[in-house]
């Protein structure tokens, strides 16, 4: 089994840049069909509004955090299943732990890689790369 | 009674004022006979050396227009804007590259695309660094905040800041986007002299 290059993937930064960079790394993955959000309340409106496979999403941003967005995400019946992957120079042990407890699918710490980006990636599906 | 108290205004008093207060005090205690005023005067003498110390360190923080840290957290925001500003460029000159790899052998195509790979993923410092920068920067507008609250308590009027001398008058180092002058303005400039 392999992933599927067509799943929708919503990813959530502040910095134009870093969405930049990941657009373009999951492009080199060959996941192309990706949506961009600038912080957590337009992630959310985005996914009220029609359901995406993956969301990665950065934790400082304003308004509405990463954290928060996941809550959300989480307590919503509808968006529950949704895989949520925090990418985060949010490096701290309490950090994770409170990612962890609140439902994140996986962590990633900045600055990071196409390689680890893939294999998390892989890891949140159960499929092999 | 030795001196006149300071003026009851229901504010608190300026260091400033405070300092020129301690000083009377000092001054009509050195005029008495007794013995037991040593001990009394070490201490007000101490207090007074340190206040003047304080306003010449505030003083030095100062610079020759009366800013504080005024521009450190402008030149900072400088700093994350333009390094913004060079990691798009460097992403945009990669992706023009990774168009181009249908064009060229599969051997070389896929050396272009780690190469491509390595550039995204090193851009990713801006986000870094900007995160970083930001910090310091809001801990300068703190810092910037309680010196300018101190200068203040300590009275507007001793408090002065050297100027710089040599290059260091000349050279402020790349300007701020938000008041620098254009090619425009630098070549309308340069013909008008």
């Amino acid at each position: 089994m392999s992933l599927d290059k067509k799943m929708r993937i919503l990813i959530v930064d502040d910095y134009a840049t870093m969405l930049r960079i990941l657009r373009n790394l999951l492009r080199q993955l060959e996941l192309e069909n990706v949506d961009e959000a600038a912080n957590g309340e337009e992630a959310l409106f985005k996914l009220r509004k029609s359901p995406y496979d993956l969301v990665i999403s950065d934790w400082n941003m304003q308004p509405m955090t990463g954290i928060e967005l996941l809550r959300h995400v989480r307590a919503d019946a509808k968006l529950r299943p949704t895989p949520f992957i925090m990418v985060t120079a949010e490096s701290k042990t309490e950090n994770v732990i409170v990612a962890k407890q609140a439902g994140v699918s996986n962590y990633i710490v900045k600055p990071f890689n196409a390689e680890t980006l893939k294999m998390k990636i892989a890891s949140v599906f159960k499929v092999a790369v | 009674m030795l001196h006149e108290p300071p003026p009851e205004t229901g504010k608190p008093i300026e260091l400033g004022n405070a300092h020129t207060y301690l000083n009377r005090v000092i001054a009509e205690l050195q005029a008495l006979r007794s013995e037991k005023k040593h001990p009394l005067l070490g201490v007000l003498q101490y207090l007074s050396d340190h206040i003047r110390q304080t306003r010449q360190d505030l003083g030095a923080l100062r610079t020759a227009d009366g800013a504080l840290l005024g521009t450190t957290a402008d030149e900072l925001e400088e700093v994350v804007a333009e390094t913004a500003r060079a990691a798009n460029e460097i992403m945009g000159a990669a992706e023009a590259i990774e168009a181009l790899m249908p064009r060229v052998g599969k051997d070389v195509a896929t050396e272009l695309l780690n190469a491509v790979t390595r550039i995204y993923e090193a851009s990713a410092f801006q986000d870094i660094t900007g995160q970083r920068i930001t910090k310091i920067i809001r801990a300068v507008q703190d810092i910037e905040e309680k010196i300018g609250a101190l200068a203040e308590a300590c009275g507007e009027g001793e408090i002065v800041g050297g100027d710089p001398l040599g290059d260091a008058a000349l050279l402020n180092g790349p300007q701020l986007g938000k008041t620098a002058a254009t090619q425009d303005d630098i070549d309308a400039l340069f013909d008008s002299i």
